[in-house]
């Protein structure tokens, strides 16, 4: 697999998302595989999981065995992808070509739980005896504890190479910062133990730009604009994970026509519409006349606010999303026609 | 559009807003405030974690903590008016634990462990509990004839209403009790499972946050009563009849079957559900007679508004479709469709109509 390195493309320099105007923007289309974990995350509503699941379908597509990992445990992205409902058990959704490939899976807290102490050498008694005094009270007892057993047992993933890259559709934001926190936060209460090499290697891999990425998703609208140029600035600075290129979900095309009256449209391109034709139309380009500004404006400002190369995908005429839809998706999110500078 | 729900906010003195992450729910909460306020109620609406352009909207600016309620100029009629708080957890933890230890040196003691500080911080179900801490604030203070709570976001259970149940159950876990207990004692009562607990955090973590969480949870020993009796009390208020539960929802496939699974929730857990509000649903634009003809256009002006209209169109019938089921499952209780207005909803102007769309005023 090519890889070029995104995250030196973007930041150039150690100075991070502040000193962007100094290094040339040069994404690549393979941006995908550059490294071999990628961490979709956005505020809940935005469309993340169906990013997450897109991304994975164009990596597969690209040759690569994937692994989606859904922290929150949403099974729909099984069927999403042409599989089962997902589960703890790591299977394949979906074959793609010769060698690509789309697995998934599901990491609940309880199982990475039971997972960390098997490989610390824990007896299975005391495991037992553990588990019954329940995760729950001990991740009482120790904060964000959950969060950094899915993180360390990811970690554990990548570093066994159970795939060619594994794709992360983190919880929703705010819920996404305390779980890419966890381990930071870990580190600052915990001074010493296998909990704090846990938090250390976890805390490593984030900030390795050739282990793992963070892939930010948006929609073109105030609230979750403004949120995650937060998250962004947030997750750079505070754990140095590098940033692939921002995804603008479910924009609308920009249509010239809808800036014009229907009455000038209409006389333009040499047709005579019945008045109640023309009256819907009129009502439908205001509508879309306006929130076509709207969506301008907020691109306007996510390219002088975040200097972060930007996808732009598609807005499906659909309130249900099925595995059409995604192959859609997966083909604007594959092409590089799609990256604005 | 909706008569009922005019009626819910004039007749509730507690309203419970619950639904799914992204669908404006705080938006939804404020235009509530909005609407009750206009019809000559003092309101207060407590959000949890408002965007930011809304909070200003509100009056409420987030770095300077605004856990009181604050009068939002301007909004009101008849004698009512609206007042808006965000809930500050860490702040609200500090308060009750202030109030409940009895004396300052062991508040303070509580106050500066660390454990206690990760976990007024950073815990998630800190945060709902403090929230329900803080509406039991508010409801004894009595100075507002309704309260209007924004729930956290959640998917298939509203968190917020296990708050205090769990919070007690953890007071009652073996595991609580043992480590609150006189350290011989501890040696006779505890059980294996107990035993393990601390040996593993130890191994895990490392003896001094042992010492730190049991230092912690003797200083909580004394105030469990307390916290029991507030937890109880509360249940109470959340299922009296002057308390309405509001699912809001968008009209995403998603959206309407995690709503679908709260609207059960709030059922099944003996509250009552009052409302449901859609909100962001596209407008279904009328339909065109020469469609036909206007499908094949060149491209062009005139083109680019038929193939608006028609994708709009597509978009806004998937929609209904998916809010048929919801608005079946809701029958009998208030549903009110807000529309995704032109703009993005962020000043006090755009809630206002959206106050008048829920209202039907």
């Amino acid at each position: 697999m090519t890889t070029v390195p995104v995250a030196a493309v973007q930041r150039g320099t150690s100075s991070g998302l502040k000193g962007h105007h100094r290094y040339p923007h040069c994404v690549e289309p393979n941006w995908v595989t550059d490294a071999r974990v990628v961490i979709v995350a956005g505020k809940g509503g935005v469309g993340s999981s169906t990013v997450a699941a897109a991304l994975s379908l164009v990596a597969a597509r690209d040759g690569a065995d994937v692994l989606l990992i859904s922290v929150d445990g949403r099974p729909g992205l099984g069927p999403l992808l042409g599989g089962d409902p997902l589960d703890r058990n790591d299977k394949t959704l979906q074959t793609v070509g010769v060698d690509g490939r789309v697995r998934g899976r599901t990491i609940p807290p309880q199982q990475a739980f039971a997972d960390y102490l098997a490989m610390k050498g824990i007896s299975s008694v005391l495991r037992k005896a553990a588990t019954a005094a329940s995760l729950d009270s001990i991740a009482a007892a120790t904060p964000g504890l959950e969060h950094l057993l899915v993180l360390g047992k990811i970690k554990e993933l990548e570093r066994e190479r159970v795939a060619d890259l594994i794709v992360v559709d983190a919880p929703p934001a705010g819920h996404a910062a305390a779980f890419l926190r966890s381990a930071s936060a870990l580190q600052e209460v915990v001074a010493s133990g296998p909990v704090r090499t846990q938090a250390d290697e976890v805390a490593e891999m984030l900030a390795d730009r050739a282990r793992c990425q963070g892939l930010l998703v948006t929609l073109a609208e105030e609230t979750p604009v403004n949120e995650v140029i937060e998250l962004a600035y947030d997750v750079e600075e505070r754990l140095g994970l590098a940033l692939a290129p921002l995804v603008v979900n479910a924009c609308w095309p920009r249509r010239k026509g809808l800036t014009v009256s229907t009455t000038a449209a209409a006389k333009a391109q040499g047709v005579k519409l019945s008045p109640a034709d023309r009256a819907a139309l009129e009502s439908v380009a205001e509508y879309g006349r306006a929130r076509q500004e709207n969506q301008q404006r907020q691109l306007a400002r996510l390219a002088e606010l975040l200097p972060l190369p930007r996808i732009i995908l598609p807005r499906m005429p659909t309130a249900r999303f099925g595995p059409d839809e995604l192959e859609l998706l997966a083909d604007a999110l594959a092409s590089s026609s799609a990256v604005v500078r | 559009m909706s008569v009922e729900l005019a009626e819910v906010i004039s007749r509730a003195e507690l309203v419970v807003t619950c639904g799914p992450g992204g669908v404006g729910k705080t938006t939804t909460a404020a235009a509530l405030g909005i609407a009750a306020a206009l019809s000559g109620r003092r309101v207060v609406v407590m959000t949890v974690d408002p965007a930011r352009r809304l909070a200003d909207a509100l009056g409420l600016d987030i770095q300077a903590h605004a856990n009181d309620p604050h009068q939002v100029e301007g909004v009101g009629a008849d004698g009512g008016s609206l007042w808006a708080l965000m809930l500050d957890a860490e702040a609200t933890f500090d308060r009750l634990i202030t109030e409940r230890a009895g004396d300052p040196d062991k508040a303070d003691k509580i106050l500066t462990n660390r454990v206690y500080r990760s976990i007024a911080g950073s815990l998630a179900g800190a945060q709902d509990y403090m929230a329900i801490e803080r509406l039991h604030q508010l409801n004894a203070a009595g100075q507002f004839d309704l309260i209007i709570i924004d729930t956290p976001p959640s998917r298939d259970a509203i968190d917020l209403l296990v708050a205090p149940d769990r919070l007690v159950r953890f007071l009652g876990h073996p595991i609580y009790r043992a480590l609150t207990m006189p350290q011989r004692s501890f040696a006779r009562v505890a059980n294996a499972g107990t035993t393990a607990f601390l040996w593993i955090v130890r191994r895990l973590a490392g003896p001094r946050l042992v010492e730190e969480t049991i230092e912690f949870f003797k200083s909580l020993s004394g105030m469990e009563e307390g916290l029991r009796r507030r937890a109880a009390e509360v249940a109470v208020l959340l299922r009296a009849k002057s308390t309405s539960f509001l699912i809001v929802s968008s009209p995403r496939a998603e959206a309407v079957a995690e709503s679908t699974h709260l609207a059960s929730a709030v059922v099944d857990g003996g509250f009552r559900l009052d409302g449901v509000v859609i909100n962001l649903v596209h407008p279904l634009p009328r339909a065109l007679d020469a469609l036909d003809d206007l499908d094949g256009l060149e491209p062009g002006p005139l083109a680019d508004q038929v193939a608006y209209h028609r994708e709009l169109s597509q978009l806004a019938r998937s929609e209904r479709d998916e809010m048929e089921g919801l608005i079946r499952l809701a029958s009998g209780v208030a549903v009110a469709e807000l529309p995704l207005l032109e703009i993005d909803v962020h000043d006090v102007a755009s809630l206002t109509k959206l106050a008048a769309l829920l209202t039907g005023g």
